[in-house]
C-alpha cells in the first residue's frame, strides 16, 4: 500500500480507536446506559474490509457494532447518539449500543449471536438474483461460530453459492470463554471446509493483510460468486463489555502482550519509516479527537426520545 | 353474475401463491419441499414448473437459515412467502422471527419494511403425534409487530394470503392439516380478505362462539345441531387473532349476552383467555353468564386416530359448553 493509502486507513483506525476511549468513559459515567462492546484492538478488520466496499452493499453485524458501522459510512455523531440513547441516533437513540440499523448505508446489526449469518445469506439471495455486483459482509465472532445459525448458513449459502463474505473476527473470546477451550478447531476457519468452503486465516491486526485478503474476495463475489470465509484473527484489548471483571478469564500480561501488535502502532511504525514525521502523525490522532469531541459534545446535547416516539412504528396498521 | 366454484383449501391456497408469484416477481416461495413435492398436501404443485427454481425455492431442513434468509431477502425488496413444514418446527426458526422479523421495521425508526409472510401449519388430523401436531398461535400473539391469521375456509385462505403478501408487515398465517381437503366456495374472480377482519360464519341470537381455525367447522357443526333443539348460536371467527377485531367480537355478545371461546390449543396463557377478557372488559354490563372456554387439553398430543382427536375439542365439546351457559 502507498503513504496515502495507508494514512487513510490509519486515520480511520485513528478514529475508531478514539471513539470506543470515549465510548468507556462514557459508559464509566452511565451515560451510556447498556453494556457497551469494546471494539479496541480490533480496528484493521472493521477498516481493511471496508476499505473495498460502496456504500450500496449490505454490511450485517453483530453486538458490536459500533466500528463496523463507521467504517461502513454511519457518522460518528449519529453512532455517538445512539450509545447515549438520543435523537439523531443511528437507530433514533431506540436501539442502544448492540442493536440498529443505518438504513442509508445499508447497516444492521443485532444482538443475538449468530443469527445475522442467516440474514446474510437472504440478502446475499437477493442480490445474487439482482445480479448487479453489490455483496454483503457479515461479521461474527468466535462465538458465533458454535451456533446453530452459523452452520445453518454456511451450508445455504455454500449450496446455492452466494455473494457473501463471512467475515470471523477470532478476538480469542466469547464473554469469558476463551476460543481454544470452547470452539472445536483452531483455526476456526477450518469449519469452512466442512461446508465445501474454502476457510482463510490472516492475520486481523495487520490491515493491510486483511484489505489484500478481502480484496480478492470481495472482486470474485462481485461476479455473483461465493461465499468467502474468512478469519480474521485479533484480540479486544478491551472487556468483553465496558467494565467487565477481566481478572476471571484472562491476566494483564496476556493483554500487554497483544496490546504489543496493536494494528494501529503497526501500521503507525510502517508509516514512519516511510517517512512520515511524527508531528504529522500525532497531528492525525489530535483532529480526529478534536472531531469526535465536537461530535461527542453534540450527541450529549440532543434529546431522548419521548415515550411515544419509543413505541412508534411497532407494525403499519392498515389503511 | 358471479360464477360459484367449489375449491379446497389446499387448492386455494395454491391459487393465491400462483397469482402473487404471477403479479409481482419479487414474491417467491420457499420452504422445505415446496419444490419437487409441491409441499406436503400439493399446496404448491405445479409451482416449480411454472416459475422455475428461483421463484420456488427448496430450502435444507434448515428452519433457522430459511426464516433468516425470508427476512434478509426483505431488505433487497423481495417478498418472500416461507413455508415452516410443521408449526412444531417454528422453533428452530423463532429467532429469526421474534428477535428480527418484527423488530427491524421499528428499529430503522420506520424506514425499512418487512414485507415477509410465514406460512405453517398446525393440530390433529395426521395422526402424527406429539412433535407433529401441537397448536402453538399462542405464543406469537405476544409478539409485537406481528400479524397472525388462521383462516378457516378456502374462500378466507385464499384472500387472506394474498393480502398477507402485499402487506408490509411481517405475516403468521397458521393453516391447518384438517383443513386442507375441505371444499368451499371461492369465486374465479380476483379479491382479498382484509387482515383484522373477523366474520359471523353464522347469525343467532342465543349465544356468540368464538372459534379459530378447524374449531369453526366444529362450532358450525356444534350449531346445526343445537338449532334443531331450538337454540340458535351466532359463530364468529375472528380469521386474524391480531390485530383483533375486536369490535365485531363484543357486538356479537353484546347482543347474545353469551359467549363460548374454542380453541384446539390449550387454554393456559393463550388467546382464548385474551378473547375472554376482551369480552369481559367490553361487555361486562350485557353478559348473563361468565363467558366459558372451550380448549384443547394441557397434554401432548397422544398417538393414533381416536386418541389424538379425543384432546382437542369437537361439536360435543361445545354443545355441552353452550347448553351449561342456558
Amino acid at each position: 500500500m502507498n503513504r496515502g493509502e495507508l494514512l487513510k486507513l490509519y486515520k480511520e483506525m485513528l478514529v475508531l480507536r478514539n471513539f470506543d476511549e470515549m465510548c468507556l468513559n462514557l459508559k464509566m459515567e452511565d451515560l451510556i446506559m447498556d453494556g457497551f462492546h469494546p471494539y479496541s484492538g480490533e480496528e484493521a478488520i472493521a477498516v481493511g474490509v471496508s476499505s473495498v466496499l460502496n456504500k450500496d452493499d449490505y454490511v450485517i453485524s453483530n453486538h458490536r457494532p459500533q466500528g463496523h458501522s463507521i467504517a461502513k459510512g454511519s457518522t460518528t455523531r449519529a453512532v455517538f447518539c445512539e450509545m447515549l440513547g438520543r435523537r439523531g441516533g443511528v437507530s433514533q437513540g431506540i436501539g442502544g449500543p448492540m442493536q440498529w440499523i443505518d438504513y442509508e448505508n445499508n447497516f444492521y446489526c443485532g444482538s443475538i449471536v449468530g443469527s445475522g449469518m442467516t440474514i446474510a445469506a437472504g440478502v446475499t439471495m437477493a442480490l445474487k438474483k439482482e445480479k448487479e455486483g453489490r455483496i454483503c459482509v457479515c461479521y461474527f465472532g468466535d462465538g458465533a461460530s458454535n451456533t446453530g445459525s452459523f452452520h445453518e448458513a454456511m451450508n445455504l449459502a455454500s449450496i446455492w453459492k452466494l455473494p457473501v463474505l463471512y467475515i470471523l473476527e477470532n478476538n480469542q473470546y466469547g464473554e469469558a470463554m476463551p476460543a481454544a477451550e470452547f470452539v472445536s478447531v483452531n483455526p476456526i476457519s477450518k469449519r469452512g471446509g466442512s461446508y465445501g468452503i474454502e476457510g482463510i486465516t490472516v492475520d486481523g491486526n495487520d490491515v493491510e493483510a486483511v484489505y489484500e485478503t478481502v480484496n480478492t474476495a470481495v472482486k470474485k463475489a462481485r461476479t455473483g460468486i461465493g461465499p468467502y470465509f474468512i478469519e480474521c484473527v485479533t484480540y479486544r484489548t478491551r472487556g468483553h463489555y465496558g467494565g467487565d471483571p477481566e481478572h476471571t478469564y484472562r491476566t494483564r500480561e496476556e493483554v500487554e502482550e497483544w496490546k504489543k501488535k496493536c494494528p494501529i502502532k503497526r501500521v503507525k511504525v510502517k508509516l514512519e519509516a516511510m517517512g512520515v514525521s511524527e508531528m504529522e502523525l500525532d497531528g492525525i490522532n489530535k483532529e480526529v479527537i478534536a472531531g469526535l469531541e465536537s461530535d461527542k459534545d453534540w450527541a450529549l446535547e440532543q434529546r431522548f426520545p419521548t415515550l411515544e416516539e419509543a413505541t412508534d412504528h411497532v407494525w403499519i396498521p392498515s389503511e | 353474475m358471479i360464477k360459484k366454484r367449489m375449491i379446497t383449501y389446499c387448492d386455494a391456497l395454491r391459487e393465491a401463491t400462483r397469482e402473487e408469484m404471477k403479479m409481482d416477481k419479487n414474491v417467491y416461495l420457499i420452504g422445505e419441499d415446496v419444490g419437487r413435492w409441491g409441499n406436503l398436501f400439493g399446496a404448491s404443485k405445479g409451482l416449480l414448473a411454472e416459475f422455475g427454481p428461483v421463484q420456488v425455492k427448496d430450502c435444507p431442513i434448515s428452519e433457522a437459515a430459511l426464516a433468516g434468509c425470508a427476512v434478509g431477502s426483505t431488505l433487497v425488496g423481495m417478498r418472500p412467502i416461507a413455508e415452516i413444514m410443521y408449526i412444531d418446527f417454528i422453533t428452530i426458526a423463532m429467532d429469526q422471527i421474534v428477535n428480527h422479523a418484527v423488530k427491524y421495521h421499528q428499529l430503522s425508526n420506520g424506514k425499512v419494511k418487512l414485507p415477509v409472510v410465514f406460512r405453517t401449519q398446525q393440530g390433529v388430523g395426521m395422526r402424527n403425534s406429539s412433535q407433529h401436531s401441537a397448536c402453538y398461535e399462542n405464543w406469537f400473539v405476544n409478539v409485537p409487530g406481528l400479524i397472525i391469521a388462521m383462516p378457516s375456509t378456502p374462500y378466507d385462505m385464499k384472500g387472506i394470503l394474498k393480502s398477507a403478501v402485499r402487506n408490509d408487515n411481517p405475516v403468521l398465517i397458521i393453516e391447518h392439516k384438517a383443513l386442507y381437503f375441505t371444499k368451499g366456495e371461492v369465486p374465479e374472480e380476483e379479491y382479498f380478505v382484509p387482515l383484522g377482519k373477523a366474520e359471523l360464519k353464522r347469525e343467532g341470537s342465543d349465544i356468540t362462539i368464538i372459534a379459530t381455525s378447524w374449531m369453526v367447522l366444529h362450532a358450525l357443526a356444534a350449531a346445526k345441531k343445537l338449532a334443531a333443539e331450538g337454540i340458535n348460536c351466532e359463530v364468529v371467527d375472528p380469521r386474524t387473532i391480531w390485530p383483533l377485531d375486536k369490535e365485531t367480537l363484543i357486538n356479537s355478545v353484546n347482543k347474545t349476552g353469551r359467549c363460548v371461546v374454542v380453541t384446539e390449543a390449550p387454554a393456559e396463557g393463550g388467546w382464548s383467555g385474551e378473547a375472554s377478557t376482551v369480552i369481559t372488559e367490553n361487555c361486562f354490563k350485557n353478559l348473563k353468564r361468565p363467558v366459558k372456554r372451550v380448549c384443547g387439553m394441557r397434554t401432548g398430543i397422544p398417538y393414533g386416530t381416536v386418541l389424538e382427536k379425543s384432546v382437542v375439542p369437537d361439536d360435543e365439546w361445545i354443545i355441552t359448553a353452550v347448553k351449561e351457559l342456558l
